[in-house]
């Protein structure tokens, strides 16, 4: 009987004021009764002891019959046929009874059916007198009237007087209901059993620590109830950090582990710095203005006139680099024009132009950025890149080869990498990374180059400089095993409450 | 980036060699395409180089190919016969479409293979290089309907009417502007001008309204055809030059014969298809130090002709098919590619460095921890949002908005200037889930008269019982943490309960709205719980210690 020891140790207080109720078929109603507990610690303590395999609830639905909201009022005053019958000293005209034109018609009805009063026409005058059998109704209560007072009554239960009764009263308005009911009974099972023939002695077991007994040293000498440790317990939603914004924030950790030192740019742009800095032609089709988006109001921003005009020679004639260069007139107005950074690409062009640009040295950003697309689950209004940038003397591609190699190490946990022929307007040589991920197999992690020196000089860079972009939404999807874009700026507080903590 | 597909057939034969399908994905990276998909024998790839549009089409591939596999190294040379047909340019056209180029074939017949691609590299071309048309529209005639010379001349609207390929009607300029589908597509091009661009042969017959539409006279191609006449016109001369040397090379390479047409413009005359005689003098070292390789200039000449480049006395020739050299860069990249990414080493960086993030980053991540450990959740928002949400539903006045002038869906039309509407919407969609709900977001907002952003935090609580104590229970606690002093002074903001809204000031700066949120607001939003919340602005409370 080790078991039930240890079951009846486990016991909580509010299952040791139950237990000793237990009978096989009581129901949850008698049990608060005679427990004198609340109808919701006899269910919690039912609960519990359901899961210990002592009972079984068993539910059933029943048609219970109550009183309506009339049915209170007659119950306590009497049916309204009663308080006709006591007016009834003489033979009275109809309408000079007082009852309620509601309840007239009915009454009346019903008397009659009873032979409890007469009636009789006199002109257009209704005349109604009291019968022997009425003044004998006076007497008691009728059928009806104690039927009332034994409500609530379950409608298989019925005895033939009170069916008698209910078929009068159900027709009448808001006299009586008929309810479904839960139903709750207990069934012992066998350990059930077992445990009610045990000898319960709950009185010296602590159930919790309370400070009076801790320093009154109450407990010693006493046992504490033992736990039900596997018992689930409450879900709470403590604080947490996004799930996308966490995966940010590992990223950002990684590349100052690697050494770089964070950049950031503005999120409002201009052309100058989102595009023509980095040497993409005014004309080219990436700048169509159905990729990127224009601010409305202001048009146009201010830009440093000086490294401007170095810019504009180097699109139109290559400025000091031997280069040709684009070979058009570059439109000093249009490079003003404001829109939203389409590249986090931006940010490096500004920290090259930077008077804080150390060389040698290495930058990373983490840029929210904005293309025109239709949201779906492969495209966001807004995202974000992740850019960067080595610079220094002697770098050249197979530094490029080397950095990307690292790369695929630390985002894809992958020593496999493939580096292809890429075109980008702002580098060359351009490649394209892709990483043998462990699970995903071959996927694009990104895109880098050696900027051109059409780009890098007339911002004061005279050193290569070696530029990378990852896609990083498309890691931080990978990495958190989201399918949809959108799911990165989820507003769905159940989403956000579970998802997956990446680290 | 362009897609194109071509006859895995057709390339063998004109590569005249055989290449099956698991070649194709790595022959491709020399042309920076990217193989998309195999169905059959068609094949479709995208193109990575929005400036080598010789590639767009099988013929360019099967040039380059030719190349790598060894078949036909170097120059590919362009042979023509001259011929005396003409084209009299209008001086009128100078400030319209002054450009033009053209040339004429024979000798093989048009067949369904070569129309197709021929329409594909025409449409790739004039939509990304020729910019949807502006800088270069192309057109396509049968040259037997044609009498030379050609006019090419700036005329009327109204003046001149034809039939328009593909209709049966005569229409004038004017009108096919507003009713032709091309019209409509590309009219933009021509706004502002009074007087159009017009081909019109010797018998006054329409060729084309160009960069519109062909007429259907001339200017339609069928299967059959060995005669054909081919122009491109636009606004930069070295485009429509590059556009006639990539077709007039792309027939060649079908075994077509070339002819030449002489532009007149007043007493110059200008002969297409027209070699580039583009070079730039060959640096080994150069080449090298780009690569991180130490190639001889031999085997840097050998690998720059696989590519098609020719080499005379120093000098590497570029194709007249190619405008994209610009710099020495250009062919060390070359050189890259033919090489083999792979053949070349991987080199670590030499130099340590520390790294570090930017000084208000550290400042944000550390409230952010003291949020998240008052048992908030962090949420994170689009940017980009609209004027609606912004104002009208949290019943605010507009205080300076960033907006777009392009957007495409009214929702995203403006960036945010300030985070609790993103976040009060974004209770209202979580009314099913538990209370309390206790969010908070970080992130930029712009400023419309700075034209900065501004790093926010808002902080928002909703349940039966919030109120204002308890989220300036968490104002004071990151404030204390700081070790801050602030002062709350009464304020006016009409998403706030009046009398239970103030703002918070830090060294006489104020940096935060702090109340509770309107019943007016809280019903836009259907929301059936309080709200109270604060927005802090972190760059200025950084900027105030």
């Amino acid at each position: 009987m080790q078991g039930i020891k240890q079951l009846i140790a486990t016991l909580h207080p509010l299952e040791r004021k139950v237990v000793p109720h237990l009978k096989e078929g009581i129901s949850l109603d008698e049990l608060v009764k005679v427990s004198k507990l609340k109808e919701i610690e006899v269910m919690r303590a039912l609960q519990w002891l359901e899961n210990k395999a002592v009972i079984k609830i068993n539910q059933e639905l029943k048609e219970v019959i109550n009183l309506d909201k009339n049915g209170v009022k007659y119950r306590d005053n009497g049916l309204p046929e009663r308080r006709l019958l006591k007016q009834l000293k003489k033979e009275m005209k109809v309408s000079e009874l007082d009852v309620s034109k509601e309840e007239l018609n009915v009454s009346l009805g019903v008397l009659k059916k009873k032979v409890a009063i007469n009636l009789r026409k006199e002109g257009n005058n209704l005349l109604v007198s009291i019968t022997d059998a009425g003044k004998k109704l006076i007497e008691k209560d009728s059928f009806e009237e104690s039927f009332l007072k034994q409500l609530p009554i379950e409608l298989p239960k019925l005895e033939p007087e009170q069916k008698f009764a209910y078929d009068n009263l159900k027709s009448r308005k808001d006299l009586i209901k008929t309810d479904l009911v839960k139903l709750r009974t207990v069934a012992l099972t066998d350990l059930g059993k077992s445990l009610l023939k045990e000898k319960l002695d709950f009185k010296e077991m602590i159930d919790k620590l309370t400070p009076q007994i801790l320093r009154e040293g109450g407990w010693k000498g006493k046992e504490l109830r033992n736990y039900d440790i596997k018992i689930n317990v409450p879900k709470v939603y403590a604080g947490r950090k996004q799930h996308y914004r966490a995966f940010l924030d590992t990223v950002r950790r990684k590349f100052m582990s690697l050494g770089f030192t964070e950049m950031t740019g503005p999120v409002v742009e201009t052309e100058f710095w989102n595009m023509d800095a980095l040497f993409m032609p005014q004309f080219h089709s990436a700048r169509d203005i159905h990729d990127a988006y224009y601010v409305k109001d202001p048009e146009y921003g201010e830009v440093d006139e000086k490294v401007m005009l170095k810019v504009k020679a180097a699109h139109e004639n290559g400025f000091n680099t031997g280069s040709k260069g684009w070979q058009y007139k570059f439109d000093t107005e249009r490079t003003k024009r404001l829109m939203l950074r389409t590249q986090g690409t931006a940010c490096s062009a500004r920290m090259l132009a930077s008077k804080d640009l150390q060389v040698p040295g290495k930058y990373f950003g983490i840029t929210r950025c904005f293309r025109s697309d239709v949201v779906d689950a492969t495209h966001n209004s807004d995202f974000y890149q992740t850019e960067g940038i080595v610079l220094g003397e002697g770098l050249n591609f197979s530094h490029l080869k080397g950095l990307l190699k690292m790369f695929a190490e630390e985002f894809a946990q992958s020593d496999s990498i493939k580096i292809r022929p890429a075109y980008f307007p702002f580098t060359e040589p351009s490649a394209e990374l892709f990483a043998k991920h462990p699970d995903l197999g071959w996927i694009e992690l990104g895109g880098a180059g050696v900027f051109r020196p059409e780009l890098t000089k007339p911002l004061g860079v005279d050193v290569p400089v070696i530029a990378w972009g990852l896609g990083i939404d498309r890691l931080g999807m990978f990495a958190m095993g989201i399918k949809d874009i959108r799911q990165l700026f989820s507003h769905d507080l159940k989403f956000l409450r579970n998802a997956k903590v990446v680290w | 980036m362009p897609t194109i597909s071509f006859s895995l057939k057709e390339l063998n034969k004109l590569v005249g060699k055989k290449i099956v399908k698991k070649d194709l994905s790595p022959l491709l990276e020399y042309a920076k395409a990217e193989l998309d998909e195999v169905n059959g024998d068609e094949v479709f790839a995208s193109i990575g180089d929005t400036n080598l549009p010789y590639l767009w089409s099988v013929e360019g591939i099967a040039i380059l190919l030719k190349g790598i596999l060894g078949v036909k190294t170097g120059l590919e040379q362009l042979k023509f016969v001259k011929s005396k047909d003409s084209i009299i340019v209008d001086d009128k056209l100078k400030s319209i479409r002054p450009y033009i180029s053209a040339f004429s074939v024979s000798g093989a017949k048009v067949d369904e293979d070569l129309l197709k691609q021929l329409i594909q590299l025409q449409e790739k071309f004039c939509h990304t290089y020729g910019v949807r048309r502006k800088k270069v529209a192309i057109g396509v005639y049968n040259y037997d309907k044609i009498k030379f010379p050609i006019n090419y001349k700036a005329v009327d609207p109204e003046s001149v009417h034809f039939v328009p390929l593909e209709f049966k009607r005569e229409m004038t300029l004017g009108e096919i502007l507003e009713v032709h589908p091309k019209g409509i597509e590309f009219k933009d091009i021509l706004k502002g001008f009074d007087k159009y661009p017009l081909l019109m042969d010797y018998d006054n017959n329409v060729l084309s309204f160009p960069p519109i539409i062909n007429s259907n006279y001339s200017g339609k191609v069928d299967p059959g055809n060995s005669r054909l006449f081919f122009e491109a016109t636009g606004t930069n001369k070295e485009a429509v030059t590059l556009a006639t040397n990539i077709f007039a090379h792309a027939f060649a390479v079908r075994g077509f014969k070339i002819h030449s047409v002489d532009v007149k413009y007043g007493a110059k005359k200008e002969t297409y298809p027209q070699e580039f005689k583009d070079s730039i003098k060959l640096d080994a070292d150069y080449v090298n130090k780009v690569l991180g390789t130490s190639l001889s200039e031999k085997q840097i000449v050998a690998l720059l002709k696989k590519m098609r480049y020719g080499f005379d006395k120093g000098k590497v020739l570029v194709p007249d098919y190619r405008l994209d050299i610009m710099h020495q860069v250009d062919i060390a990249e070359d050189v890259g590619i033919a090489l083999g990414y792979d053949n070349i080493k991987d080199n670590k960086l030499e130099y340590y460095s520390t790294g570090d993030s930017l000084a208000i980053t550290k400042f944000i991540d550390k409230i952010r921890e003291l949020v998240v450990g008052m048992g908030y959740q962090e949420v994170m928002s689009p940017i980009l949002t609209n004027k609606n949400l912004l104002y009208d539903m949290t019943e605010s006045k507009d205080f300076g908005t960033i907006e777009i002038s392009n957007f495409m869906s009214e929702n995203y039309s403006a960036v945010r200037s300030w985070i609790i509407p993103q976040l009060l919407e974004l209770l209202s969609k979580n009314k099913k889930e538990e209370y309390p709900q206790r969010i908070f977001e970080e992130g930029l907002v712009s400023s419309k008269k700075t034209l900065k952003d501004y790093d926010r935090l808002a902080v928002l609580t909703a349940h039966t019982k919030s109120d204002f104590t308890e989220v300036k229970q968490v104002l004071d606690y990151i404030m204390n943490s700081l070790n801050v002093k602030y002062e709350i002074k009464e304020a006016e903001h009409s998403s706030f309960i009046k009398g239970r809204v103030g703002r918070v000031y830090v060294n006489d700066k104020s940096v935060a709205y702090i109340g509770e949120i309107h019943p007016q607001v809280l019903d836009n939003f259907g929301l059936q719980v309080p709200v109270a919340a604060f927005e802090l602005n972190l760059t200025d409370l950084y900027n105030a210690l």
